[in-house]
């Protein structure tokens, strides 16, 4: 079971126009605990903001300081619309929930929620790509290494990876670190 | 002179029928004792949804758009109240909601005058711990009031340092209670959480009582069943002396020595019998009418949105003590009581002032001590 999150002296930033919608969204962050401001101009910066609450019926490109893929918060997107090209628009932005406008008090922690897990489920997921892809581009030195235990200890493959590993384990390295610095040692070389 | 047309909409007959009786019966007790010492008109429109869903927002409708209702007492399962909302707030009305319930939930469209977990739960649980023990045993009904009751528990059990040893919901109505009894019979718990409601809760506290008999380890004194909606209004139905020993948390007894509710009791007696308990559903709901109807007094109206604005500033004793509605959450501040069933009554055994509520539970996680730290062990790869 996930615990219960909590919004608690966290910082929300709402883009978008001042009316009623801001109201209801000021009044939900309050309750849950976070400190909220609403504006209406382009995000120069996110320091110090933990959620970013954006509009997306009228919002533009450039209105949030990142590209898509570089997202460094959780996004919510406001939207009354059900125009194609403002769905677009918020999922373009990164939007990980949507509250529909207008806006019912019960929609908001229940968006505030859904954002947060999805933004760290989206961030876990492209550093565990990064790690797998230097993996699989570093495959060849474990390859590389594994012929050459096969040569200087006279053993079959099975046998050389299992060393390998095992030399990983104890410098409690990653295997291709393990197998980088095998092959760069002269004495590992000559046997 | 100012007219009040209030919806009453509880379900007095079905699955948890007694306790929508007291709600009704709370309110009601309130409108007649009002009647001529207040200087508003109050006219009851009472409906009777049996429980079910779509009586509840047909009635509910129905007491908006062709009453006149602007505001509505009302609902006892928050599936209930979760049903209404939508058309409390097409018209912009107020539902004034007395029965206690899982938080997570601050509408604009609704007053809270039931207790909610930092009011109930955490106040019980954080003498129950230290208390009892730290192996609890979880069973609910099988909707959002047992599942979110069973989850905070669970988190407040396990942050203590200590351990759930078993879950397990009913359906509401459904009295098949014999495999909990055997998991709580083999698993021996230090106490045992149930937020069932009307039957299963019954044939629970039954079933409890004969597990107790065969084996002391399951009596009251040492593996006592808590929960936070069982009241006065049951224990007749359950049997006079069954639940003896049982727990529960409740903002108001019928046993609370005050002035506020020598009168309430006083006022219950002429109306239905020296018998008749008063259950925290009618003290609640009774409380909550003079509030609205002092609300409503000092407005001149019964425009909702006055109302709540004016609501602020608006204290009135009660038998629960001096009722105000925080502003900021449109909950009651409520004070916490833990009962021991004793026949037909709960001997108070602990209480706390008025507390604040906090639906969101966002100011204190817990203030039980853990054990000891955790043995964090971690696999390297």
């Amino acid at each position: 079971m996930k615990a219960t999150l909590s919004f608690l002296g966290r910082r929300a930033v709402i883009v978008h126009r001042p009316s009623d919608t801001t109201d209801r969204l000021l009044r939900q962050c309050a309750l849950l605990g976070l400190r909220a401001e609403a504006r209406w101009q382009p995000l120069s910066a996110v320091e110090g903001v933990d959620i970013v609450l954006v509009d997306a019926d009228e919002g533009w490109d450039g209105l949030l300081p990142w590209a898509p893929s570089e997202k460094p918060v959780p996004l919510v997107a406001l939207l009354a619309s059900e125009a194609p090209g403002r769905i677009a628009w918020a999922l373009d932005q990164g939007a990980d929930a949507l509250i529909a406008k207008p806006v019912t008090a019960s929609a908001v922690y229940p968006a505030f929620v859904m954002a947060t897990r999805r933004h760290a489920e989206a961030r876990q997921l492209s550093e565990r790509i990064a790690r797998l892809e230097e993996r699989v581009r570093l495959r060849a030195l474990v390859h590389a290494a594994v012929r050459t235990f096969m040569v200087t200890d006279g053993c079959g493959e099975e046998e050389a990876y299992g060393r390998l590993r095992r030399e990983a384990m104890q410098t409690r390295l990653t295997l291709e670190q393990t197998a980088a610095s095998i092959l760069a040692s002269p004495r590992r070389q000559a046997g | 002179m100012t007219v009040l047309r209030l919806g009453i909409l509880f379900s007095a007959s079905g699955d948890y029928g007694a306790l929508g009786r007291d709600c009704r019966d709370g309110a009601m007790t309130a409108i007649e004792d009002l009647r001529g010492v207040c200087s508003i008109v109050i006219e009851p429109v009472a409906g009777d949804p049996a429980g079910s869903s779509e009586r509840y927002i047909e009635l509910a409708r129905r007491m908006l758009q062709e009453d006149g209702c602007r505001h509505v007492i009302g609902t006892v399962t928050s599936q209930a109240r979760k049903d209404v909302i939508p058309i409390i707030e097409k018209h912009d009305a107020l539902l004034w909601y007395v029965c206690p319930y899982e938080g997570f939930e601050a509408n604009p469209n609704v007053i809270y005058t039931g207790a909610c977990p930092n009011q109930h739960l955490r106040p019980l649980f954080e003498h129950m711990l230290p208390a009892h023990g730290r192996r609890v045993y979880l069973t609910g009904a099988n909707y959002v009031w047992g599942w979110e009751m069973n989850r905070l528990a669970r988190e407040i059990v396990v942050e203590a340092g200590g351990e759930i040893v078993g879950e397990r919901c009913l359906p509401i109505g459904d009295t098949d209670v014999g495999r909990i009894v055997a998991e709580v019979a083999a698993r021996r718990p230090d106490f045992i959480l149930s937020n069932m409601l009307g039957p299963s809760s019954h044939a629970f506290l039954r079933a409890m009582r004969e597990l107790g008999r065969r084996d002391p380890t399951f009596r009251p004194e040492r593996c006592p069943v808590v929960s936070c909606d069982l009241t006065e209004c049951e224990l007749p139905e359950i049997g006079l002396g069954v639940a003896d020993g049982q727990l529960a948390a409740a903002s108001y007894f019928d046993s609370l020595d005050t002035l506020a509710n020598r009168v309430l009791k006083a006022h219950v007696a002429v109306r239905f019998g020296s018998d008749r308990r008063v259950s925290s559903y009618f003290a609640t709901s009774y409380a909550t009418v003079c509030l609205c109807a002092e609300a409503v007094t000092r407005c001149g109206t019964d425009d909702p949105v006055k109302i709540r604005a004016a609501l602020a500033g608006v204290q009135t004793p009660s038998p629960l003590g001096p009722l105000r509605i925080d502003p900021a959450t449109n909950h009651a501040n409520l004070p916490f009581l833990l009962g021991r069933i004793s026949g037909g009554d709960f001997v108070i055994l602990q209480s706390r002032p008025t507390a604040v509520a906090d639906p969101y539970l966002i100011r204190r996680r817990t203030s039980v001590q853990p054990l000891r730290a955790e043995p964090r062990l971690r696999i390297v790869s």
